[in-house]
């Protein structure tokens, strides 16, 4: 019975009515409050309703139902530090992926490349909070001016969830008034620290990111590279898929196979104290 | 997969800088590219001429190697609008090259474009100038053999093709 419910919410899911999908795992969940696939269904479906609060709850549930050595865990962690970042805790959210990603190499699971993505836009995170403190501290002015701007937004949020709890707004028109709002103020924000910074002639740094920095496969910064024979860092999660289907080294094909790959502590140190200080590469 | 993110970073420094003679015709989406190449010394099977590559990506791109082939313009398929001096100008006169290893359909016969010989470290740019420099190399005036009975029958695309890369002279 509960697992035709989750059937059906699978279908309704993938016909993209994900308020239906949601309300028919919710149901099967009251059912059978044991079944880990339930929790980790319907955590992916508030991910697309951005119910962020609500994708935490049932990543962590299916988690615990899972067992957290057990690879089939590794989605919800997944979708677990996904959520933490929309939340703003790129704290946990690094932990949990970073931790999430080793677990998947070591399992071989297809999450490894999502997980290797989340790990670096939680560095980023990270960063881009240190950064904003930082700026902060630098100019009390800019500071009170940001505090005020933000204020208002969350001003502008509460009436906004007021409207729909009262039912004034559909979910469709909530969600992109949200992101509406949340962009402007980003941009808002954007600018502002831009004039200060040209105000406080502040010395402007060139934004480049040094190409040994580089996996020569995605062109983007490395977080976990590793050394092949030939002695050319890649990106793991990049040459591991390239090498898999190759049984060779991209530049001197010569047969390798991915255990013949090392890890390169020393790069990976100098990747993480770059992004440390630069968590724009991210996006570069 | 990684195919858009990198495309978009290919793109993003092919429009920084180019090496001389090759330049770069429609990037509009991430899925094909127009790139035009010339024959930069005195080869006097090139000379005065410029090429034009097509280049297809898939969504395996650059674990998977892209599609390259040569193409005419115009394309004698699409129409030609009446007022085909404007279209001169945007679409100037591109044939095949003459080479022991192109095909007169445009199709390549180069062991990098083959999944064997591809390597995920090669670039749009760097597959240009590999193919400039095998023109350069060249000094046969010659299609490959069976060329006629290639273009006539062959109707599979260039990466379901087994060359046979028998000739490493050229």
């Amino acid at each position: 019975m509960a697992f035709e419910l989750k059937e059906k919410g699978n279908q309704l899911y993938k016909a993209g009515d994900y308020a239906s999908a949601e309300e028919m795992f919710s149901q099967a969940i009251q059912k059978n409050p044991k079944e880990p696939t339930f929790f980790s269904n319907r955590a992916i479906t508030r991910m697309k309703l951005e119910n962020w609060a609500g994708v935490e709850q049932d990543a962590r549930a299916a988690i615990d139902l899972y067992g957290a050595k057990n690879p089939a865990s590794l989605k919800s962690r997944y979708y677990l530090a996904q959520a933490l970042l929309e939340l703003q805790r790129p704290q946990e959210a690094h932990e949990i992926a970073t931790e999430a990603y080793q677990a998947s190499l070591a399992a071989k699971n297809v999450q490894s490349e999502n997980l290797s993505k989340t790990v670096l836009r939680a560095k980023q995170q990270l960063w881009a909070a240190k950064e904003a403190a930082r700026v902060r501290e630098m100019n009390g002015t800019l500071a009170s001016v940001e505090r005020l701007i933000e204020a208002d937004l969350q001003r502008a949020l509460d009436d906004l969830q007021g409207q729909l709890d009262r039912g004034e707004i559909g979910q469709i028109g909530f969600s992109e008034d949200q992101k509406a709002l949340r962009e402007d103020t980003e941009k808002t924000l954007q600018v502002l620290r831009e004039t200060f910074a040209i105000a406080s002639k502040g010395e402007v740094q060139e934004r480049v990111v040094p190409d040994y920095l580089i996996d020569p496969i995605t062109f983007e910064i490395m977080h976990d590279p590793v050394i092949t024979p030939s002695g050319t860092s890649f990106e793991r999660v990049a040459i591991t898929k390239y090498v898999e289907q190759s049984k060779a080294d991209p530049i001197t094909r010569v047969p390798m196979t991915a255990d013949d790959l090392r890890p390169n502590y020393a790069l990976k140190g100098v990747c993480e104290e770059f992004l440390e200080k630069n968590g724009w590469a991210v996006d570069w | 997969m990684f195919a858009t993110k990198r495309l978009s970073k290919e793109l993003l420094k092919i429009k920084e800088h180019l090496p001389p003679g090759i330049s770069i015709v429609k990037s509009d989406n991430l899925e094909e590219w127009l790139m035009d190449i010339k024959v930069l010394d005195e080869n006097p099977l090139y000379l005065n001429e410029t090429y034009r590559l097509k280049f297809t990506f898939s969504k395996k791109y650059p674990i998977e190697p892209p599609e390259v082939q040569f193409v005419t313009t115009p394309t004698p398929t699409s129409p030609t609008p009446a007022s085909s001096d404007d279209n001169a100008i945007t679409n100037p006169r591109r044939t095949i090259p003459i080479h022991p290893h192109i095909y007169s359909n445009g199709i390549i016969c180069l062991d990098l474009l083959s999944s064997a010989g591809w390597s995920p470290v090669q670039t749009v740019e760097s597959v240009c100038m590999s193919i400039q420099s095998m023109l350069t190399a060249n000094s046969r005036n010659e299609r490959p053999p069976g060329d006629k009975d290639f273009v006539s029958y062959n109707r599979r695309r260039p990466r379901d093709i087994n060359f046979m890369y028998d000739d490493d002279n050229v």
